[in-house]
């Protein structure tokens, strides 16, 4: 990591940095894993094969996270059955296993993909230097898989538009429950088992940003994604109204 | 929604005015199993949120007919109102009218703070069939007939009074000023741009008018039997005022009721404010978190320009730019109101209703 070569960083800002990139590794092995359960439930060969392609895309990035940490060495503290991805990754796995592809892809497509570009955005443009633009590229391949879903799932809505915002509101409650809690100021489940020590988010003023700041960028862009869909407005702010504070 | 959704009539693009309101709102969108959010917790969500409608609106008219609108919320902090904060604001009032034209819908109004765009630049939005309107026209024309009414009532010759227009400067202002300037027997302006308000007060002499205007409102309260106050009341002090004076309170927000001083001896109304007698309705129904007036119906003038406007089927850029307001133009829209049983609101203030 350049910036960090090149500025001498404190102890504080090393282990914040190095709980960023374990959560950014664990998320994009989530993914990975998603994408990979996600092919599954597809029947059509080329769809199949594109959601292998994105389990790919996601591997990738995972990797390019880890390699950047090695590099960098960074203290890196992997775990997919941590209280937040562990439960994230149960509620999609409930979906793939009913074999609801329509489900799955708002899980990951949407709710995770909305987090992951907005908050890689942020820890991008604060960290600057060679890990920031990794991160920035990173958040621009995401966005290209959150645009990709939003063209399918407004063709999904228009079929029935009943059936598929009922659909989206046990999904929005099911999952983004549990990503408000995991982003809300205090960690609501107690410890998170991704972060090396305390809770990071006591300490990202250390690298010039907060929580607050970083989760109101996420839910902004939550909410765009939804619009972009076609979920009526008055809809989507009753369901992020609901949402864990 | 697009181009190929059913057409709404029109569309409110506003703001909340206080931070107790919205922690209402937003309380009162969680169900009864839902922990109650605290102001500092809202605080930390609300105003990321990019616009969006809230609720729909039915309005009826005394004539039978019908409207359909939206209410479209801009996510404005409360506490973010000035110069600093202008450009995020305006991006947020931006998106909300790119909102409104992507809802289709025919005309739309922009309420409280939010009309300061379409007072700068009509074409800072994004093109499309919708027009706008500040719905600066029947508020300035709400205020001045206000102030009219409130003066019959009170036995208020306003032919032997000085009139102080606080905010004299503004759109609402100046619309104020020129209608009032044949009917009073002083105009009292205070604005915070001196230059603008030396060029209204000479304006205003050529014509033979007797005026003083100033900067600082101690130098003016004192002579006022009358006061309007279109202005943020941010800093604003009422002090040293005249016995029974009457006080039109037609800012955003509304609180004027707490600058005044306790010893002051006054009677006040809320004003720019109108009833449809016809009533209107909201789904979701937020009137309990959001309707805080002591009678029925009664909502601001701005959003009512926008309503009577899509009655009369006059769908037209109507209040635009700053200073374009004329009498003639605040008498259509008024008796286009009372065509359809809309009206001036009965005068209430915090206390409630006179």
């Amino acid at each position: 990591m350049e910036a960090v070569k090149k500025v001498a960083i404190t102890l504080e800002e090393f282990n914040v940095i190095s709980d960023i990139f374990s959560q950014a590794i664990t998320a994009e092995l989530i993914g990975m894993s998603n994408f990979a359960s996600l092919a599954e439930t597809i029947d059509d060969p080329h769809e199949k094969m594109e959601a292998v392609e994105h389990a790919n895309s996601e591997r990738m990035h995972a990797e390019g996270f880890m390699a950047y940490a090695k590099k960098a060495k960074l203290k890196i503290n992997v775990n997919m059955d941590s209280e937040y991805w562990g439960n994230v990754r149960n509620q999609f796995l409930s979906y793939a296993h009913k074999k609801d592809f329509i489900a799955c892809l708002i899980i990951q497509e949407v709710m995770l993909e909305s987090f992951a570009v907005s908050m890689y955005t942020d820890v991008g443009n604060a960290l600057g230097g060679e890990a920031g633009e990794l991160f920035l590229n990173i958040a621009d391949e995401e966005k290209e898989h959150l645009e990709h879903s939003s063209d399918l799932l407004r063709a999904e809505l228009k079929k029935d538009p009943t059936a598929f915002i009922n659909k989206f509101e046990e999904l929005h409650f099911n999952c983004m429950t549990i990503l408000a809690e995991f982003t809300a100021t205090t960690d609501l489940r107690g410890h998170c088992g991704v972060c090396n020590g305390d809770c990071m988010k006591g300490s990202l003023h250390h690298i010039a940003l907060d929580i607050v700041n970083m989760r109101g960028n996420a839910m902004a862009l939550y909410a765009r994604a939804l619009d972009n869909i076609g979920i009526p407005g008055e809809k989507s702010v009753v369901w992020i109204a609901r949402l864990p504070a | 929604m697009d181009s190929t959704s059913p057409c709404l009539d029109f569309a409110a693009i506003g703001h909340q005015d206080s931070w107790q309101n919205i922690t209402a709102f937003v309380n009162g969108m969680r169900t009864p199993d839902h922990e109650r959010l605290s102001s500092r917790k809202i605080k930390d969500i609300f105003s990321f949120i990019p616009p969006r409608d809230l609720f729909r609106v039915k309005v009826k008219s005394i004539t039978g007919a019908e409207i359909n609108g939206v209410y479209i919320e801009t996510f404005i902090d409360p506490d973010k109102l000035e110069a600093q904060f202008a450009r995020a604001n305006i991006n947020k009032v931006t998106n909300a009218a790119a909102h409104a034209i992507k809802m289709n819908t025919r005309i739309a109004t922009l309420g409280g703070f939010t009309s300061i765009v379409l007072e700068g630049n009509l074409n800072s939005f994004a093109p499309g069939k919708t027009k706008f309107t500040t719905g600066n026209t029947l508020t300035a024309a709400y205020i001045v007939k206000g102030i009219e009414g409130a003066a019959i009532q009170l036995k208020i010759n306003l032919l032997e009074s000085d009139v102080l227009i606080i905010g004299a400067t503004g759109d609402i202002g100046m619309a104020c000023v020129h209608y009032l300037k044949n009917k009073v027997k002083k105009l009292l302006l205070c604005a915070r741009n001196n230059q603008q308000l030396e060029k209204l007060a000479k304006e205003l002499a050529k014509q033979n008018k007797q005026v003083e205007y100033s900067i600082c409102l101690p130098d003016l309260i004192s002579a006022a039997d009358v006061i309007i106050c279109v202005a943020s009341s941010t800093g604003i002090k009422l002090a040293d005022c005249k016995k029974n004076v009457l006080i039109c309170d037609a800012g955003y927000p509304k609180n004027m009721d707490t600058k005044i001083e306790k010893n002051v001896d006054c009677k006040i109304f809320h004003g720019g404010m109108g009833q449809v007698l016809g009533g209107f309705n909201f789904n979701p129904d937020y009137s309990n978190y959001i309707y805080h007036y002591p009678a029925p119906y009664v909502i601001h003038g701005c959003i009512l320009e926008a309503m009577i406007l899509a009655f009369e089927n006059k769908i037209e850029n109507y209040s635009v730019g700053k200073g374009n307001i004329t009498i003639d133009k605040m008498e259509e829209i008024y008796k286009s109101g009372l065509k359809h049983g809309i009206t001036i609101a009965p005068f209430f203030s915090a206390k409630g209703l006179w």
